[in-house]
């Protein structure tokens, strides 16, 4: 065949396929950061568990690789893996799910970080471009999530804190597979929220003592064990 | 027989299709020089095209990655001392600002696993995110960088020649350079010659070739004069900087004071030498091996033993690293400042 019609073909079946997804063959996921159970806003202040007075100026945190879960099935998403959820950009706070199941969907499966492979894959695109300030330079990797803001617990410059946690290689693979099960009445209109508390992540860290990690190891591990404590799905 | 490693893939079938207008990349072959192996790098992620070299060479002599817009890869990497900096032991960057190393050569690094001093990181491509955002290298951002490309028509007319697009992004920014820096091999010192009978040896390079296979080369292995691994060569360690290597990354005990195994191709411009510069002369660097190896848990078992080097072995051994020295690399106006 001529290479041109093939090309043609091509662009007019990927085009075909864009359209004619409507909105019931997908699941929309909502992405809420909560304190406490209300809606969390950049620079208001919040009291953790640990008596901590705390204010938040920056969250950013990938969600990737996203799947429905089904009474004895998993499905994938292949098309647009990879979600970086920014709390100044209510755009990136939402994603959508093929399904094209007619199964009942129970639950979800996501992965809180970026996976290893590619953390080795070199230069990425789209919510993986280095340019999203979420990959460090001195020492490949992904960082998965960042969570900074200050507290007057905090002896540290301008009282700040700083969570940057990530990791892609053992012993110090930080991120984190999250299943989240749930029942038909959480989806409303192909619809789904899932809530991240905030608070249940200040619940277990002290910010007198733990108030900056900046690099894999052990304590990046930790706060991303913690972390899976946030999500939840009413 | 010349091995060619086939290089373009699809990229000019995707973006010829998308717009519909005949768009042409030059493909560029990466040759693997006789005796070398097969490269580490992945040129299909990247397939390297003339437009593509030409717009990584742009950015690697262009300041505008520079948050001042004074700082060059160039300014650290000079083509003639083998892409490193000469006149400092630890590199200037913005605001004459002074980093805590030595800057590295460029040479090669298609066959390299891991890049800098202590391996932190993992791919050519994402490489060059360091000096950016460096704070004493070119402090900017990443972003901003691209946000700057994306206002300046000439970049705009680069990356369409290179990628077909106007829209600049970070990858196809990083990959630019990479096809740069990808692209600079060296293979035609003396030595190599020498290997592919087009020249000889004298007398005293060919006993020095001798003194090195039995001392240097299990680490600085031929022919890329590195095994690419990590190792303590008994450099005692500067209580002013306290760098443990490779440590920092893997963060094993096992790992301290173990650093990246450098290329001597070109050694003899490469100076001053080691990864915080301490010395300035090949005569220094023979003299640490021969009698100032400092033992300590994590010292190299291939440095355990003193290596008793004759007067005479020492200077046959210089006479044998300047045979590494590679003119028409280091002035390959494929390679230098483009006009
Ligand atoms: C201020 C000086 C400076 C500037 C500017 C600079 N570098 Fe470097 N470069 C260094 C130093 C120092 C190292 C070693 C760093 C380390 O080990 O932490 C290095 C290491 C490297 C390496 C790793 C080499 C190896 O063998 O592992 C590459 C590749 C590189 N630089 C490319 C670039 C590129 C591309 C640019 C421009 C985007 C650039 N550099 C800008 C100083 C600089
Ligand atoms: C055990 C492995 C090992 C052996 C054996 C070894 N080296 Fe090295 N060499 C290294 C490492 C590692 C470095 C980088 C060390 C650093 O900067 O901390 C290095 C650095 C150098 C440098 C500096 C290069 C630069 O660009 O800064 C020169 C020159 C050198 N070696 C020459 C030699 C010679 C000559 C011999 C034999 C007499 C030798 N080496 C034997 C591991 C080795």
């Amino acid at each position: 065949m001529h290479l041109k019609t093939l090309l043609l073909f091509g662009l007019l079946w990927t085009s075909l396929s864009v359209f004619s997804q409507t909105k019931s063959d997908s699941l929309l996921v909502h992405v809420q950061f909560q304190f406490d159970g209300a809606n969390l806003k950049l620079n208001s202040t919040y009291i953790s568990k640990q008596n901590d007075t705390l204010t938040f100026d920056k969250i950013k945190m990938y969600l990737s690789k996203p799947q429905l879960i089904y009474k004895n099935d998993l499905m994938d998403e292949k098309e647009n893996p990879y979600h970086l959820i920014d709390i100044e950009k209510p755009k990136s706070q939402q994603f959508s799910i093929n399904n094209t199941s007619k199964k009942k969907i129970t639950g979800l499966k996501f992965n809180i970080g970026v996976d290893s492979l590619a953390s080795v894959s070199g230069a990425m695109e789209g919510a993986l471009d280095a340019t999203n300030g979420m990959y460090w330079a001195w020492q490949s990797g992904f960082i998965n999530f960042k969570i900074e803001g200050k507290s007057s617990s905090c002896l540290t410059r301008k009282n700040k804190f700083q969570f940057h946690v990530g990791g892609y290689s053992e012993p110090y693979y930080a991120m984190r597979e999250m299943s989240i099960i749930f029942n038909e009445k959480s989806i409303k209109n192909n619809e789904i929220t899932i809530q991240v508390d905030l608070a249940k992540l200040f619940s277990e860290i002290r910010l007198s003592e733990t108030n900056a990690i900046m690099i894999p190891g052990k304590e990046a591990m930790k706060i991303a064990d913690i972390a899976k404590n946030m999500f939840s799905v009413q | 027989m010349k091995k060619l490693l086939f290089i373009l893939t699809l990229s000019l079938l995707v973006f010829g299709g998308f717009s519909f207008k005949q768009i042409y990349f030059t493909p560029l072959y990466f040759e693997i020089p006789k005796g070398f192996p097969k490269p580490v790098y992945d040129f299909k992620n990247n397939p390297l095209t003339e437009e593509g070299f030409q717009l990584g060479r742009n950015l690697f002599y262009d300041p505008i990655l520079s948050r001042d817009n004074t700082i060059s890869c160039a300014s650290c990497h000079l083509q003639q001392t083998g892409f490193t900096h000469v006149d400092h032991d630890l590199s200037h960057g913005i605001e004459g600002r002074i980093g805590t190393r030595n800057s590295m050569t460029l040479m090669n690094l298609a066959w390299s696993k891991t890049f800098m001093w202590d391996g932190g990181v993992n791919h050519l491509d994402v490489q060059a995110i360091h000096p950016i955002t460096s704070e004493v290298e070119m402090d900017e951002t990443l972003e901003n960088v691209v946000s700057k490309l994306q206002r300046s028509e000439k970049y705009q007319h680069l990356f369409q020649d290179a990628f077909g697009t106007k829209k600049i992004t970070g990858q196809l920014t990083l990959k630019a350079i990479s096809q740069f820096v990808v692209m600079l091999t060296t293979s035609n010192s003396k030595y190599d010659k020498v290997l592919r009978k087009e020249e000889q040896f004298t007398d005293m390079e060919q006993k020095g070739y001798a003194v090195f296979k039995r001392n240097c080369a299990s680490c600085h292995q031929e022919p890329l004069f590195t095994n690419d691994g990590f190792e303590n060569n008994g450099l005692s360690i500067d209580t002013t900087l306290n760098d443990v290597g490779r440590m920092r990354i893997t963060q094993k005990e096992t790992d301290r004071q173990k650093f990246k195994v450098p290329t001597l191709r070109n050694v003899q411009f490469t100076f001053p030498y080691m990864h915080d510069g301490r010395f300035e002369t090949l005569n220094e660097v023979i003299k640490h091996y021969n009698s100032g190896i400092e033992k300590s848990a994590t010292l190299s078992p291939k440095l355990q033993q003193p290596m008793l080097l004759s007067d005479d072995e020492r200077t046959e051994l210089l006479a044998f690293l300047k045979t590494l020295t590679d003119k028409e690399f280091l002035f390959n106006p494929r390679f230098s400042f483009p006009r």
